[in-house]
């Protein structure tokens, strides 16, 4: 019965998300066609009657009812069909597909860099609380955490790509390159990573770094852990048995709730390395009020946002029984 | 300290892992030794340019630019004006109604079936059939009738004589090959390899949407000249500067206020700049339906008390000119140079404000509306514009704060602003659009907004649709743009300059093109640069830009600092002219145009 219950609230919460998911673009002035007339791209609007673009409303169904528009949006999703992009021209899957593996790899990467040298330094600077280790180190962190990403993304690049020339400038791949060998490739797809990467973890690393410093010597303040001390326990048997995994808990809370923030906040680091991505398409897709894709893409972003916390959830469980037993 | 370097160690592990996903090739490449052109032509933020088909592309230049690679016109343009292309040679019957097209006979399709009459006869049905999915500007309606005489004679029937139709049809409407899209009834979803099939210049080879990165190599059985190149990038950069520096790619162009990134070049002897007319106009559109901007005398104090030279030399930074009132670029062989010039002067704006009633300020200098007017209280609207026109704004509401209006600058993203132009729920707005070097343009000169009502300004654009002569067509858009300058639906701002700077070591026959490729793309991204037979005439260095500008001031007497832009707009030159000279320094008969 609990189960049922369980499923039948999920599905509650699913049938709101996408209600929202549709009427949300709608809501916007503005319609999908608006992008035909814009002055922004430098170049010849290809002029069209009223007529013309009634024509093509028509094609793409905006011209039904809103009742059957949403009927034929929820019917497309029950069969998987997510639409058509108006702005890509393409199926909406097809055009978030081509994208999400990159933010993936960009978000994942930099995600997992961040947080565990996150924790790491968050750690050890605790351990050393009010030394001259822990000041310089968060001092340090501080600093460079705080410029701004894009900056920090045109910092490095002046620095590695037009003074030293040590990694490529832009995008995630050599263009339509050639490859001897599958490493090769491999090789080419970190070279264009690190320093899109290496942006997002000096960006992100402060806030994770700065939790981690405080709930650990939340922790340590603890009476576990001088139970420990008199036991003779070792200092590095105690930090890494008894309260690191403690410690973890809000970090874990926090990762969940930004990761899905990072997969459209990687914006500015998009844009400055030419990285594809998910950010700069949902840009594009509210500045052109491309309903169809907005749709796909708050659904998936509202998918990865419940997902992340459904793996904190288990992550909580294996870190602190108690949670399981509530 | 073993744990930390394991989970680096597992982390490095994952990243390779992920990376090997998507490393998609098997390793199997073969090696192209041939020349590699790149160009930089992804946009700021990462949208592409859509797959290059002709139902497809973005319905924007780069977008029929990059369709136009891969798919021939009847006819084309080249630095001097119309050339032909699928067609050898044509004919037009007196009444302008009928057009004789004689076929290329060597013309194939990618896919190596020949190219014939019957192809001409499909694609115009088919456009026909398909008119609301073709997003390009529209032309099709006027074709009546396509009788296909033999293989390589076609006769094009027109419901009435159309007086662009060299341009804006036979140079617009991209062939397909009958034998592919024959069975296509979505034009609009057809995204198949057969879908890019076309008899241009260049293949494609892959499209990417990800990273809007296009490759397209040599087609070298072309009909029409031998490729210089064997085969083209366009890919997506972030810093186009940074890009052609660093050899990224060979070729970038740039525009309006980025002259500082250009002069950065300008010493540097590996590459080469070319300007070039950007035929765009930022402007000013009043509602002509609102009080107070549907008065004319009010229109007009307001062009008297805009600083058009300061908004050219603060915001652009001197990378642009003053713009013509008539709306048409002064670079086009439609520029109209008598239209009324509203120089700058705070007396007659004042002056006029005054007669209009406006007489009264308060205490900060802001007129009030006469009493009895539709609005009261002081002469305070808005004016939306893009976040990017934002310091043209500002400028604009600092003069007009001199003569006593309270401009409220909005900014606000695009899809808004359509909204309430379309809606006529605006007082200004601050928006720009190019393809002014084809009278076409001015059917709605204050488009996107539908405020400006005049029956004679309608009758004149549809005389000149129509008009085959070519002098009185001009007399007809020179009408039109008098009509504009002095109506003012819109107040023109500036027209931005174009750069294109590149690595002549890679490619050196890069060109604009005479009105724009197309219907007026400004791009330089014409499909003859790859092709040798463009060369003959820039390529041997016989004639290229900066000698043509050197002429201009020669004949002008003029020094060198002097601004180009004012020779131009005073109209004692016109590019027309200018080509003309080439041709007779080339010892070529002249060029008719039209």
């Amino acid at each position: 019965m609990h189960q049922i219950n369980k499923l039948a609230y999920y599905l509650v919460i699913l049938f709101i998300i996408l209600s929202i998911n549709f009427s949300l673009p709608r809501v916007m002035p503005g319609d999908p066609l608006s992008y035909l007339t814009d002055p922004g791209a430098d170049i010849p609007p290809a002029r069209m009657t009223e007529e013309k673009m009634e024509r093509l409303l028509a094609y793409y169904g905006l011209d039904k009812p809103l009742s059957e528009q949403y009927i034929n949006y929820m019917v497309g999703i029950i069969r998987g069909d997510l639409g058509w992009s108006i702005y890509y021209s393409a199926p909406v899957l097809e055009v978030i597909s081509g994208r999400l593996k990159w933010t993936l790899l960009l978000v994942g990467t930099s995600t997992a860099i961040h947080v565990t040298l996150g924790i790491l330094i968050g750690a050890t600077s605790a351990w050393a609380r009010g030394r001259k280790k822990d000041m310089g180190l968060l001092i340090s962190i501080l600093s460079i955490s705080s410029f701004p990403s894009f900056f920090l993304g045109i910092l490095l690049t002046i620095l590695f790509v037009i003074k030293l020339d040590i990694f490529p400038l832009c995008g995630a791949q050599t263009a339509f390159a050639t490859y001897s060998s599958p490493f090769e490739e491999i090789f080419d797809i970190l070279h264009h990573l690190i320093l899109p990467v290496a942006t997002l973890v000096i960006s992100h690393i402060g806030g994770t770094y700065l939790l981690m410093r405080n709930s650990m010597l939340g922790v340590l303040g603890e009476d576990y852990i001088m139970t420990a001390r008199a036991k003779g326990l070792s200092e590095r048997y105690i930090l890494h048995r008894h309260a690191l995994a403690n410690a973890l808990l809000p970090i874990v809370t926090m990762t969940a709730m930004t990761v899905g923030f990072m997969v459209t906040g990687t914006i500015f680091v998009e844009t400055v390395f030419a990285y594809p991505g998910i950010g700069n398409l949902l840009y594009n897709a509210v500045l052109y009020r491309d309903y169809p894709l907005l749709q796909g893409l708050f659904l998936f972003i509202s998918i990865t946002i419940v997902g992340a916390n459904f793996i904190a959830d288990m992550i909580y469980i294996r870190l602190d029984p108690r949670v399981k037993h509530e | 300290m073993k744990k930390t370097v394991l989970m680096l160690a597992m982390l490095l592990c994952s990243m390779v892992f992920s990376a090997s996903v998507l490393a998609e090739n098997d390793g199997v490449a073969a090696t192209s030794s041939g020349k590699t052109v790149k160009m930089a032509g992804g946009t700021p933020g990462g949208a592409d340019w859509r797959y290059p088909s002709p139902f497809m592309f973005y319905p924007r230049g780069p977008g029929y630019c990059r369709m136009s690679l891969l798919f021939d016109t009847l006819t084309w343009k080249d630095a001097n004006g119309v050339i032909p292309a699928l067609a050898d040679g044509w004919e037009v019957s007196d009444d302008g109604k009928e057009w004789t097209f004689y076929l290329d006979r060597n013309a194939r399709w990618h896919d190596n079936e020949l190219f014939t009459a019957d192809d001409v006869e499909f694609t115009i049905e088919y456009m026909q059939d398909h008119e609301g999915e073709f997003t390009w500007f529209e032309t099709i309606g006027y074709i009546d009738d396509v009788e296909v005489i033999d293989d390589y004679t076609v006769v094009i029937d027109l419901s009435e004589p159309m007086a662009s139709f060299l341009v804006d049809l036979a140079g617009n409407v991209p062939m397909l090959p009958e034998h592919i899209w024959n069975d296509v009834s979505d034009p609009l979803t057809f995204k198949d390899d057969d879908a890019v099939i076309g008899t241009g210049p260049l293949k494609l080879v892959e499209y990417d949407s990800a990273t809007s990165s296009y490759q397209y190599e040599a087609n070298y059985d072309y009909y029409d000249g031998k490729l210089l190149v064997d085969e083209f990038i366009s890919m997506d950069v972030s810093n186009t500067a940074a890009a052609l520096q660093t050899g990224t790619v060979d070729e970038v162009s740039f525009w309006g206020s980025e002259i500082d990134a250009v002069q950065n070049f300008e010493n540097d002897p590996d590459f080469e700049i070319i300007t070039g007319p950007s035929f765009w106009v930022l402007q000013v559109i009043f509602n002509c339906e609102k009080y107070p901007n549907d008065i004319l005398d009010f229109r007009q104090a307001i062009a008297y008390g805009i600083d058009r030279d300061e908004i050219v030399s603060q915001v652009l930074g001197g990378g642009g000119m003053p713009a013509n009132t008539g709306i048409m670029h002064p670079d086009s062989i439609w520029y109209n140079p008598d239209c009324t010039v509203y120089e700058y002067n705070t007396d007659m704006a004042n002056d006029t404000l005054d007669s209009l009633g406006f007489t009264e300020k308060d205490s900060d200098g802001i007129r009030q509306y006469p009493i009895g007017a539709k609005r009261s209280g002081k002469v305070e609207f808005d004016l939306y514009t893009l976040k990017k026109f934002e310091n043209e704004a500002e400028l604009i509401q600092r003069n007009l704060e001199i003569i006593g209006i309270r401009i409220n600058v909005r900014t606000s993203d695009w899809g808004t602003i359509d909204d309430y132009l379309k809606d006529g729920n605006f007082d200004t707005v601050i928006s720009g659009h190019g393809g002014i070097a084809n009278p076409q343009i001015m059917r709605v000169p204050s488009w996107p907004a539908s405020t400006y009502h005049n029956d004679d300004y309608d009758s004149t654009f549809v005389a000149q649709e129509v008009e085959m002569d070519l002098d009185t067509r001009k007399e007809l858009v020179n009408q039109l743009q008098e009509m504009v300058a002095d109506d003012l639906p819109v107040y023109t701002l500036y027209h931005p300059y174009m750069w294109c700077v590149y690595n002549p070591e890679v490619l050196d026959t890069w060109f604009y093109t005479r009105d724009g490729i197309g219907i007026g793309i400004p791009l330089e991204l014409n499909k003859l640069v790859f092709l040798a037979r463009y060369g003959d005439a820039n390529e041997n260095g016989k004639i290229n830009m900066q000698d043509v500008t050197q002429i201009e001031r020669m004949i002008l007497e003029l020094d060198d600092e002097t601004e180009m832009a004012d020779a131009n707009q005073n109209g004692r030159i016109n590019m027309q002219d200018v080509t003309q000279i080439e041709l007779t320094i080339l010892g070529r008969a002249p060029i008719r145009i039209g």
